[in-house]
């Protein structure tokens, strides 16, 4: 029953992972040294939520363009929440990531009552919260952010493991039953595979529609929260340079943009690959701005790739047929 | 296996005054249909009688205009399929309605999953139950491989499961044997009948008549959206009755003269062609002012081998000749500005039309370039210069060029699809299913024009699965199956000898296939 190993969807990255720590480590030792790992971990950590916040929306076939926008509310409700009304941490994130459940159901309601393209709903909303952001910061940060969080969100429990690495995979984990044991995942992916069959088969695609959005506003959310902590302060910019990254790392993991399939696994090790070859620029001393250009290569590869097996595929079938 | 009851007594399902209209097309007018215990029920009509439109009122997906569904006694008005599958209906839709990568098993047991959204899927039990419905069914294949890895067949078959595992009391098959060898179509009516003596309605929708004669008891004929017949014992209703109520009085047949262009020059043909979807040893000649008809069943490759005609797919193997020279056509622009090969798609909403786009920008569209000359300068007038002549000719009913083409009647929106080849002046025309969702009238009037254009010397290749279509415009019959050539006929025009000549062809090959 199962697809050969070579033929999933992690495998491709795994490779190329496993390939690039080879190199990498051989020229420059210090790469896999306690602290590069746990430098590492920390932006894997964060950047895997917002990954995630864009795969469940890309697995019914839409798109999210306010994923840092929501990141970015929840990120300064969080500590402003903390600063100007001193509501402990704990209460402070819950608000928060209940504030990205809203959004996200916002726009997951707009999307499935006007029948508008997500696309359109969520460049809307993009700037709806953006804006909302702005105006409550005046586009300054909030500087007093608990020693704990701080701590949260940079140290580590067991070195080299850092404590946000932590949630993360406790999302992927979450994320991977909900997609593929649970018939809410199962109807999410079937929405994104065939909304037309889904719905014939008594699937709310409605609903199911409005739980996505809601699901990627709470992981935009967890995401801000994460980075609150990491960079010790609430940065009203946060989420501004979210969006390329949380196409990617799908894209990369093997998701179809059409909808209908995503990876968990190959999301993980996508944002692994964007991770390393960042770390690996720094260290050679390359410029940092070629993170975009590598980034950008790199989405043309997976896109590549993709598209390479669909064309097999489809003559396989046709093979079959006659 | 006479029905001792009368439908009165026994019936499960009623439903009286169904009317249903969109835009432009009334669907239904006043249809009346009684489903009885126990009993197969044929529901027979023409492409575009209403015949689908009826079965997605019954499950749920239409809302009737108006009109009263009463099911087991009790008002029936479902809110929408998940309602009506809950309240026992069950139904084989037309289309592909599968979730193509996930697997067989899942795919069946879809609806009943989704009761309860949080609770785990156990797929070894999952697979393990689907394997039943599968054997069941005589599928040879595992339940965990994903559906879009399968046949045309075998998706069939899958979908047949899914409706079967929901238990229904009720269960519509709209055409279900339409992708199946005659062996399969057998298991299938075991079971069927195995059904009916368990107290379940079936309702059967099939264009095979002699399908329909073998297995149900009751049939209900639908024609242009009213009722032909209403749930009339099938026997003593000969094959010919049927076909009468199908088509109403013999206005569906023209009185045309069967005609021999193969003497012509001959415009496009096709040598031993094979194709990269896998066509294999393709002979095939279209002449001068000839219609030549390609008929088989759903999935036999006959779309297929027009795009791949087109340039859209590879040819492999072979030679294609237009105008007797060797042409290289490597892609549908190549086609039609080279070649000047047109082809009306089947889906004409999605593959021939912009339907928000004006009739003048539709029509207009394949002679933009050749309008635009050098400096690449269009104007409307310049374009409306040369089509208006065939739109006109056509009678396109539109208020203006301007109106959007997805405002237009689904019979207007083919006349649209036509006059953009007119236009475009094509020596060739491939047509591919020119009727489908189109009424009785404009179907008429477009088989004169279809004929009008071959006696001007246009070739047609035409692609139908309408036997009466068929036989009322082609010349030539060239009957294909699963990618390959069976064999071909010239039209007698006598529907009975044709027809049955046609099916013996797609048949013999399967029965051999099936050795």
């Amino acid at each position: 029953m199962s697809r050969r190993f070579w033929e999933t969807d992690w495998f491709g990255p795994l490779m190329v992972i496993v390939v690039a720590v080879a190199v990498v480590s051989a020229l420059n030792p210090s790469f896999l040294s306690p602290f590069n790992i746990q430098v590492l971990l920390l932006a894997i950590a964060v950047n895997a939520m917002i990954a995630f916040s864009q795969m469940i929306i890309i697995a019914i076939g839409q798109m999210n363009l306010s994923v840092g926008a929501i990141g970015g509310l929840s990120a300064i409700a969080f500590a402003g929440m903390m600063e100007v009304w001193g509501i402990p941490w704990p209460i402070a994130a819950i608000l928060a990531l209940a504030l990205g459940v809203l959004a996200g159901v916002a726009n997951g309601v707009l999307v499935a009552l006007t029948g508008i393209s997500a696309f359109v709903i969520t460049l809307a909303s993009l700037s709806v919260y953006k804006g909302v952001n702005l105006g409550i910061t005046e586009a300054q940060p909030f500087y007093k952010i608990p020693d704990v969080v701080k701590g949260l969100g940079n140290d580590t429990f067991l070195h080299p493991l850092p404590w946000l690495i932590i949630p993360c995979v406790l999302a992927a984990l979450l994320l991977w039953y909900l997609l593929n044991r649970l018939p809410l995942g199962r109807s999410i992916l079937a929405v994104g595979g065939n909304e037309h069959a889904a719905e014939l088969s008594g699937i709310s695609v409605r609903r199911v529609v409005i739980v996505a959005h809601a699901i990627s506003g709470l992981l935009a959310a967890s995401a801000g929260i994460m980075l609150v902590g990491r960079l010790q302060l609430g940065q009203p910019t946060i989420g501004d340079d979210w969006l390329i990254l949380s196409f990617a790392a799908p894209v990369i993991g093997g998701a179809i943009l059409s909808g209908g399939h995503v990876s968990v696994a190959g999301t993980l090790l996508g944002v692994a690959i964007v991770a390393i070859f960042t770390q690996v620029l720094v260290l050679f001393n390359i410029d940092p701005f070629l993170v975009q250009v590598v980034l950008g290569v790199l989405i043309l590869w997976a896109v590549g790739v993709n598209r390479f097996r669909e064309v097999r595929a489809l003559k396989h079938s046709a093979q079959v047929a006659s | 296996m006479s029905i001792q009851n009368s439908p009165s007594e026994t019936a499960v399902f009623i439903a009286e005054g169904m009317t249903k209209t969109f835009p432009g097309v009334t669907a239904l007018e006043d249809v009346r249909l009684s489903l009885s215990k126990g009993s197969i029920h044929a529901l027979l009509g023409e492409n575009g009688a209403g015949k689908s439109t009826l079965i997605k009122a019954i499950t749920g997906v239409h809302r009737l205009d108006s009109g009263r569904m009463m099911l087991n006694g009790q008002l029936f008005e479902p809110s929408d399929t998940r309602d009506a599958i809950s309240r026992g209906i069950g139904v084989v839709h037309q289309e592909r309605n599968l979730i193509p990568r996930f697997s067989i098993g899942e795919n069946i047991f879809l609806e009943s999953l989704n009761a309860h959204p949080l609770r785990r899927i156990d797929y070894n039990q999952l697979f393990r139950d689907a394997r039943v419905w599968l054997e069941m069914l005589g599928v040879d294949a595992d339940p965990a491989m994903p559906v879009h890895r399968l046949s045309v067949a075998k998706t069939q078959l899958v979908e047949i499961a899914k409706a079967l595992s929901l238990n229904s009391r009720i269960l519509l098959l709209d055409e279900p044997t339409a992708a199946l060898t005659p062996h399969e179509t057998d298991t299938l009516f075991k079971i069927l009948r195995q059904l009916r003596d368990d107290g379940v309605s079936l309702m059967f929708v099939s264009h095979k008549l002699e399908e329909v004669q073998e297995i149900c008891d009751r049939v209900t004929v639908l024609r242009d959206g009213k009722n032909a017949c209403e749930s009339q014992p099938l026997e003593g209703l000969d094959r010919q009755a049927i076909v009468r109520l199908m088509i109403g009085r013999n206005e569906q047949i023209p009185d045309w003269s069967a005609r021999d262009r193969s003497t012509g020059k001959a415009l496009l043909q096709l040598k031993n062609v094979s194709t990269s979807l896998g066509h294999k040893e393709i002979d095939l000649s279209v002449h001068k002012g000839e219609i030549v008809g390609l008929y088989g069943l759903v999935g036999a490759g006959r779309s297929e081998l027009a795009k791949s005609i087109l340039g859209k797919f590879q040819v492999t193997g072979g030679e294609v000749l237009v105008n007797g020279s060797r042409a290289e056509i490597h892609s549908v622009a190549d086609a039609v500005r080279q070649y000047r090969i047109g082809y009306v798609s089947e889906d004409r909403k999605s593959e021939g039309l912009v339907l928000m786009h004006s009739v003048l920008e539709n029509v207009g569209m394949p002679i933009w370039r050749r309008l635009a000359g050098l400096v690449h300068f269009l104007t409307n007038s310049k374009i409306r210069k040369h089509t208006q002549p065939y739109i006109r000719k056509l009678e396109v009913r539109t208020p203006s060029l301007d109106q959007h083409v997805g405002n237009l009647s689904g019979g207007n929106q083919q006349k649209v699809s036509v006059a953009k080849w007119l236009a475009a002046e094509v020596q060739i025309l491939i047509i591919d299913e020119p009727s489908v969702g189109i009424d009785i009238k404009t179907k008429a009037y477009l088989h004169e024009l279809i004929r009008e254009l071959s006696d001007n010397g246009t070739a047609l290749l035409l692609i139908t699965s309408d036997m009466p279509e068929m036989i009322t415009l082609a010349d030539h019959i060239v009957v294909m199956n699963d990618y390959r050539i069976m064999g071909e006929i010239d039209n007698t025009r006598d529907y009975d000898t044709m027809s049955e000549r046609i099916m013996t062809l797609i048949q013999g090959e399967e029965f051999v296939a099936a050795e």
